[in-house]
Order: C-alpha cells, then structure tokens, then sequence
C-alpha cells in the first residue's frame, strides 16, 4: 500500500519529467538541424578530439556540437571548406583529418605496405627460381644405387626403365 | 646454419619491438601539439566568484602577458583531475610571485555548481575560470582532461602535457621557463 502511494504520488513528477522530455528533443534537434549541410560535410573530414572513432559530424559530445557551430560560424564568414579544415589543423595538427595529408609519417604509414607487399613477391620469385633451378639440375646417382632400386623394382615387376635411360632415378 | 640466423634475427626483432612497445610508456601522453614554440592564443573568460577581489570577474590572458604560465585544463567529472588539483595548488603556493597557474573548468554540464564543489574540495586558491562553450579548449587544441600547457614568459608555448601534472614535474618545467 505505501508502495502504491508513493508510486501514484510519483506518477505527476514522472509525467512532468517526460513533457519536459518532449518539449527538449525538438528543440535540440531543431538548433542542430539549422545548421548549413555544408556544415557537415565539413564535420565529417574531422576526428571528434574527445570520442573513440567518431566524426565531428558523427559525434554527439559537447566539444564536437561546439565544433559545428565553429564550422556554421566559419561559413557565415565566408570562410570555404578548405579554411575551415585549415583552422582545426593549426589547432589539432593533422591528427584532426580524418584523410590526413599523405606525408612524413603518414607517408611512411601508406608506403609500408606496399614496400612489404613488393618484398614478399620479389622473395616469392626468388624462392621458384631457386625451387625451379633445383627441379631441372642434372643429380649424378651412385651406379650401386642405382643397382639396388633396379633390383627392387625388378623384384616386385612394376616395370623398370630401359638401359640407355639418361635418368634412371625417375620412373 | 644460415636459416636459424635469419629465424633468430627475426625473433628478436619482433622482441625488440614487443619490448618497445611496452616501455614507450603511455601513447597519449605523446600526442603532440601544434601550438609548441607559437604563442599561446588569447583568451578571456568569466571567473568563479572566489577570484573576483584578486583578478577582478573575467580573466584575460593579454593583461597577465611577460610572466611564465601554466594552463591547466580539468573537468569536475575527471579522476585525473582530483589527483593532481593539491599538486597544482602547492605549485601555486610556491611560485605565484613568478609564474601564474590558471586553471580552466571545461567539458562540464552542470559546470558552476560542479566547479564550486570541486575548488572549495582542494581550496585552489589560483585563478579559475569556467570556458563553458569549450571555445577555449578548441582554440589550444584540447584533446581531453586534463591537459596543461606550460607557457614561457615571452608568450609562446614551451610544453604541453596529457594526463595529471605532479609537483616535480612542473618544477623542473618552472625551473626551465624561469632560467
């Protein structure tokens, strides 16, 4: 019965909770859709600074909301994208582009695996060459040997190879 | 004989670099940043009430330009930040005569009373300020909190630092920006 209560004398404060809810969402949802669309494809370039592999576009943290304006603010200057890229590259370094410009060790980063993927071909070619090379060399066989496995397969008639045979290892 | 060099060589690169990894330390403790050697950007922001009879409601950095600085940014919400706010206070306490400690309060949402509660908890006694729209934060560049920047007398930043700052830490950085 006193949980009733409490939970009746609740209900209001829930109903309030929730309208205030309702009464939030689109208003938010509103500032944030006044933004220039430019806004975002601009937002999408950056690395939201505070969240784990997120755009600004993408992110919904406080710094990345702010970052936005600071896009909007920028354009209504008459600031272009290219400006605006360069604002947060002065502040963040190249960190902050998400398509960072392909040097140093970026660079590095984007040659390594094309350096790694030339040395394992060329290794690959090396290694049939030499695989190759040791398929075709002529193997000089001990006459006894060569004896015994005749006798062997003499002995169990699977047919052995003629006399004048140039390589009378094979069968 | 040859290919157990070339295995073993190859091991104890791979060891090597296993080991390096492990002993470079914390990687965003690196993070580097682009406002080493420039000077540090301008800025003025609303003070917390505690400060307002010593540097007045609004803390402009323009006006504090010829001594050396710490900026330190921290957030009501941030462990780190409760680790080193008795380590920043005793810099102050020791160095306020020649260098300004600043703190920031950024990325709170219930940022006065937040902060409040936070400066009375430590009694920092050094000017802090409340950059509310993170504007601040994004002009240094800020990566998270807490991050201190440590700015010479001629204005331009000599060293930035992520994570919590420790007494000995920035006295050896005092000591190099007061040489």
């Amino acid at each position: 019965m006193t949980r009733l209560r409490t939970s009746r004398s609740l209900a209001p404060l829930a109903w309030l909770a929730l309208l205030a809810l309702l009464a939030l969402a689109p208003a938010a949802a509103a500032q944030e859709q006044e933004l220039d669309p430019r806004v975002f494809e601009i937002a999408n370039e950056l690395r939201c600074p505070t969240c784990v592999s997120e755009s600004v576009g993408q992110s919904n943290a406080a710094i990345a909301r702010e970052m936005r304006t600071l896009i909007q603010e920028q354009l209504e200057t008459g600031a272009n994208r290219a400006e605006v890229l360069v604002f947060f590259q002065e502040r963040y370094g190249d960190w902050i582009l998400l398509d960072p410009p392909k040097r140093g060790v970026n660079l590095a980063l984007w040659l390594l695996p094309v350096a790694a993927a030339l040395g394992g071909l060329t290794m690959l070619g090396v290694l049939l060459r030499r695989w190759r090379a040791a398929g075709a060399a002529h193997v000089e066989a001990d006459p006894a040997d060569v004896a015994r496995v005749r006798a062997v397969l003499g002995a169990t008639d699977v047919g052995g190879p003629a006399e004048e045979d140039d390589e009378p290892w094979r069968t | 004989m040859r290919r157990v060099f070339v295995s073993g060589l190859v091991v104890t690169m791979l060891g090597a670099l296993f080991v390096f990894g492990l002993l470079r330390g914390q990687p965003d403790r690196d993070i580097p940043s682009n406002l080493i050697g420039r000077t540090s950007p301008a800025f003025a922001l609303p003070l917390y009430e505690h400060y307002a009879a010593a540097f007045g409601p609004v803390l402009d950095l323009e006006a504090h330009r010829g001594r050396p600085m710490i900026i330190n940014f921290w957030a009501s919400w941030c462990g780190p930040c409760y680790e080193e706010a008795p380590h920043l206070e005793r810099i102050w306490q020791r160095y306020q005569d020649d260098v300004l400690v600043i703190g920031i309060q950024t990325q709170d949402r219930d940022a006065r009373a937040a902060g409040r509660a936070f400066i009375d908890r430590f009694g920092l006694s050094f000017p802090n300020a409340i950059d509310n729209d993170s504007r601040v934060s994004i002009t240094y560049g800020l990566f998270g909190v807490p991050e201190t920047f440590f700015v010479k007398a001629d204005g331009t930043v000599m060293h930035k630092h992520a994570g919590p700052v420790t007494e000995a830490m920035m006295t050896e950085r005092i000591e190099a920006m007061l040489r």
